[in-house]
């Protein structure tokens, strides 16, 4: 084919040609009312301290939103447990854009529907779209359970949905004996993580509930189990990772949403609605293992208020275990849930992960980043970063202060910057978006800003080099799967950020590049 | 907010040959479906890239859907910006409208846009806020067009987000200004979003045939150009579904007449260019433009000849929306490629008859969603390769079924004869990648034969 090869142009070279540089030049007379030089002022304008104060001002309008709402962690909660169909209620726009989101950032398809509710549900309430969709969804995807979740619009009009599935079943619309767990997860309240929160744990009370057990910690056969709680979890190797630490320790364990499976199945020819997840017998059996390890504990908030309410368990909470600090904090908690040591092989592991620190650390050493992510994932950034020496300048969390207390939050962050001299620069900004951080990374420069892809345009901006972190990424590659938790999520982290460090050097102005770091 | 016409709009958005029975089609609870109005609505305007667009609702209206197009931009980029009016619970409950009054004010001062286009969400048009009224007393105050865009996500598909949109620039942006000077071989090319930057090879032909492109509606398109669109003296519609109505109104309004057409295939590409010159009803132009189609017909055809060779004989299954699923067609039969299996889930009856002129009588029509369903056809006609949108392309993945995205999230342009020879390229690209082979041989150690399909 090599031979006959025409040469065909995409558009990230097309669009330079001439003849198309000549057409946007023909086009700029439309561009009322602002004259290049207009132009120029306000983007300079709006590169001025004077703005970054007025930008902080703003109350009315967000610009540029750093994140997601509710109902699509509901789903990604749902798709963690075995065969369980994501039933969103509502209009049906909003699950097409949960499916797209989840799809682009995991690049895997995502079964979850709709029930399409429209104005006539406006008027008459969204009972018969409940009725006819869990009947429809139940006969054409063929799941053993259906975890439904709300938007804005069922919300807004109050749908009842234990009533409604109620109703389902009295109509014959699904087997009175089929599961169907709910949350009630409305968008204008708090972000993604409490949805996933919500849908978490409804699950697992409502399974719990349903199973007409008693809940006896540390008894029986699962007695000698750990409950794994991952979060709100957008790395799938982070499973696979915190499966390998937990098998090191030679402990059983159940972890409680597992959508790895879902978001990393093979491509072997055949695809299947449903990959893995959480078996749905192990969720009430769960209300006796030995105790609930929490990765990322702000965001399953009431999940935990429930496991150690309800279930009396002993929980040890963590946030996103990032760098070896946090991965030694990790190991010492299961040991202590566990009763069982540290395994050699950890050790060791985490012995070579300290040797890749010092060979890099000369090249991070001093650098100043801006972080920008959820709560639990920036307190595990801080904590890498401190214990590399890099500083954190300023750290922006878009859905810190909605539902769970983000004053609680931002004091912990603050103690923990404490710690470190290196901590000692950084600003934590909670609630503000992405044009705040723009201002903030204009105003005052870092060597690297830390983020999802949605940083990107605010850091091109600035001219700081991201290094992609969290979620959504879309405009990478199979980020997701290297995990970033453990002591070989500390490895992989220190390697992107140190390697972007290094390619930045060897892209000086000076054009001086050497071979030797 | 004003009562939406539901059945009127659909009528509509669907042809007047839909019959009363059979309007636009529901989006049925408990499926997959698509995209909601207010997604549609936002699909059309947000090209227009010099204008701000602002969402009335909670935060992640904007939240879940910034970035996500493929709609380029040849200069401003203010489209871009995720603006929102974040409603919270508070909101909901005692109105949100302060802070929309606000969030214009805000964005009025620091970006000065030539517009903003307001949305209205679920959220906002359930607790009846008076989006018009705010944007009217806005628009005076500030002295720049604040246009209204009434079309929350649950009055139903993206189609009719389209088609308000499109009420929406009729009613407050069109007729609005005057072009410097008269153009009288003007057209005005409707339902064009420039995905991947086709717009702009489509303008290159047109340039080259002195027919000026008057308004684009909307890809790529300045707000100012858009407000004399009724000054052209045609208007192609290139997405009939989605804004045939805005085409239709503007016959009847401002009596400038319309066709619908396509740039996907050279054959279609050629009947453009001469609808085009037919509607100026200028002879020197009509020459003009056979020359150029003969020309370029002749290049593509020598350029083409190599993926021919491969491309001939093998069989597809499209699935994608509206008007691409028949102008697609063609552009795939003068590869040579047979059209096994094609969606009709969102194609109006106009659109399925248009299906039926181009492909024979034992393609498949799948009339909706779910991806087995889809994949089940794939199989069952042996398809080479499958044609949809990103929603659909990871399943294919799973399945091993080589795959050209062909919606809007797309970085390829396929329009125009260029952009023939890009999909061709592309078909081919995707066809004989080594990956394939290797997806579907079992591992060395594998005794079994090579996965039963």
């Amino acid at each position: 084919m090599s031979k006959e090869r025409i040469d065909i142009p995409d558009y990230s070279t097309l669009f330079t040609e001439e003849r198309y540089v000549q057409q946007r030049e023909n086009k700029k007379q439309f561009e009322a009312p602002c004259s290049d030089e207009a132009k120029a002022e306000a983007l300079a304008y709006s590169k001025s301290a004077e703005y970054l104060e007025k930008n902080f001002e703003r109350k009315a309008v967000v610009i540029n939103p750093h994140k997601a709402c509710q109902p699509l962690g509901s789903v990604m909660a749902a798709l963690g447990f075995e065969k369980t169909l994501p039933f969103v209620h509502g209009s049906q726009g909003c699950n097409s854009y949960f499916r797209s989101h989840l799809s682009r950032h995991f690049k895997e398809p995502t079964p979850a529907v709709s029930s399409s509710m429209t104005e006539d549900a406006a008027v008459f309430g969204g009972m018969s779209n409940m009725i006819d969709g869990l009947q429809n969804a139940v006969a054409l995807y063929k799941p053993e359970m259906v975890a439904v979740c709300t938007t804005c619009m069922a919300e807004v009009i109050g749908d009842d949905l234990s009533a409604f599935i109620g109703n389902a079943r009295q109509k014959g619309a699904i087997a009175e004996d089929f599961p169907v767990t709910f949350a009630n997860t409305p968008s204008f309240i708090g972000s993604h993580i409490t949805g996933y929160d919500a849908m978490i744990k409804n699950i697992l009370s409502q399974l719990f509930d349903r199973s007409g057990q008693t809940a006896a910690p540390g008894t029986g056969e699962e007695g000698e189990k750990l409950n794994v709680l991952l979060g709100f979890e957008p790395y799938t190797g982070n499973f696979a990772e915190i499966r390998k630490i937990l098998n090191a320790f030679d402990t059983k364990y159940t972890i409680l949403g597992d959508h790895s499976g879902n978001y990393d199945s093979p491509a072997n020819g055949e695809y299947e609605y449903y990959y893995g997840g959480t078996k749905l017998a192990d969720v009430p059996k769960a209300a006796n293992a030995l105790g609930s390890l929490v990765l990322q504990k702000y965001t399953l908030k009431k999940t935990q208020e429930y496991i150690s309410g309800t279930w009396k368990q002993p929980i040890s909470s963590l946030s996103t275990p990032l760098g070896v600090k946090a991965t030694d904090k990790l190991l010492e908690a299961i040991s202590q849930l566990t009763g069982l040591p540290v395994p050699e092989s950890l050790k060791e592991e985490r012995g070579r992960v300290v040797d890749a620190y010092t060979d890099s650390h000369p090249y991070l050493h001093g650098k100043r980043v801006a972080l920008a992510g959820d709560p639990d994932l920036l307190l595990g950034l801080i904590g890498f970063c401190l214990e590399v020496g890099i500083e954190p300048v300023h750290i922006l969390c878009s859905n810190g202060d909605v539902e769970f207390d983000g004053k609680k939050w931002k004091e912990e962050v603050e103690a923990l910057l404490a710690t470190s001299p290196y901590g000692s620069e950084a600003t934590v900004y909670v609630g503000k978006d992405l044009w705040h951080l723009r201002s903030l990374l204009i105003n005052d420069p870092v060597d690297l800003a830390i983020g999802s892809s949605h940083v990107k345009f605010a850091a091109k901006d600035a001219g700081v080099p991201l290094v992609r972190v969290g979620f959504p990424i879309f405009d990478r590659h199979h980020m997701h799967r290297n995990p970033i938790i453990g002591y070989q999520g500390a490895l992989n982290l220190l390697t992107l950020i140190v390697n972007i460090v290094l390619e930045q050097l060897d892209n000086n102005p000076s054009g001086l590049v050497d071979l030797v770091r | 907010m004003e009562p939406i016409r539901k059945e009127e709009l659909d009528d509509q958005a669907c042809g007047s040959m839909a019959p009363k029975s059979k309007p636009c089609p529901r989006p049925k609870p408990g499926e997959a479906a698509g995209g909601c109005s207010f997604d549609g609505a936002q699909i059309t305007l947000l090209p227009i890239m010099d204008a701000a667009h602002l969402v009335h609702g909670p935060v992640a209206c904007a939240g879940n859907s910034w970035e996500s197009r493929g709609s380029l931009s040849s200069g401003p980029s203010l489209s871009q910006y995720g603006f929102a009016t974040d409603l919270g619970n508070n909101d909901i409950i005692f109105g949100g409208e302060k802070k929309l009054r606000d969030s214009i004010d805000y964005i009025a001062g620091r970006f000065t846009p030539p517009a903003i286009f307001v949305y209205s969400t679920c959220v906002t048009a359930l607790i009846g806020e008076d989006m018009d009224a705010v944007c009217k007393e806005a628009s005076d105050r500030l002295g720049i067009p604040i246009v209204p865009v009434n079309s929350p996500g649950f009055v139903g598909s993206k189609n009719l987000g389209n088609r308000l949109a499109g009420d929406a620039l009729l009613q407050y942006v069109i007729g609005t200004g005057e072009p410097e000077q008269e153009t009288p071989l003007g057209v005005n090319l409707i339902g064009e979003y420039n995905i991947a930057g086709e717009m702009w090879d489509i303008e290159k032909l047109m340039n080259q045939a002195g027919i000026t492109l008057l308004s684009r509606i909307t890809g790529d398109a300045r707000y100012k150009e858009i407000t004399w669109a009724h000054r052209a003296k045609a208007n192609m519609v290139v997405c009939s579904r989605a804004l045939l109505g805005l085409a239709k109104q503007m016959e009847s309004k401002y009596g400038i007449p319309y066709f619908e057409g396509s740039f996907y295939g050279a054959k279609e590409t050629t009947y453009s260019l001469r609808q085009m010159a037919f509607l100026l009803n200028d002879r020197e132009m009509e020459r003009r433009v056979d020359r150029l189609t003969e020309r370029e017909e002749n290049r593509l055809a020598h350029d083409l000849r190599p993926y021919r060779k491969i491309l001939k004989g093998k069989k597809a299954v499209l699935y994608t929306g509206g008007v691409k699923s028949w102008s697609v067609i063609s552009a795939l039969k003068e590869l040579g490629i047979q059209v096994v299996g094609v969606g009709t889930n969102k194609s109006s009856d106009e659109d399925v008859q248009r299906i039926a002129d181009r492909v024979g009588d034992d393609t498949e029509y799948i009339p909706e969603g779910g991806a087995s369903r889809i994949i089940k056809t794939v199989r069952e006609r042996k398809a080479d390769i499958m044609i949809a949108g990103g929603r659909n392309m990871y399943v294919a993945m799973k399945e091993q079924i080589p795959f050209v995205d062909i919606n809007q999230e797309r970085h390829k342009a396929y329009a125009g004869y260029e952009g023939l020879l890009r999909l061709a390229k592309e078909l081919v690209d995707s066809m004989v990648n080594p990956i394939w082979k290797l997806a579907s041989s079992p591992a060395p150690w594998d005794k079994e034969g090579s996965y039963d399909r």
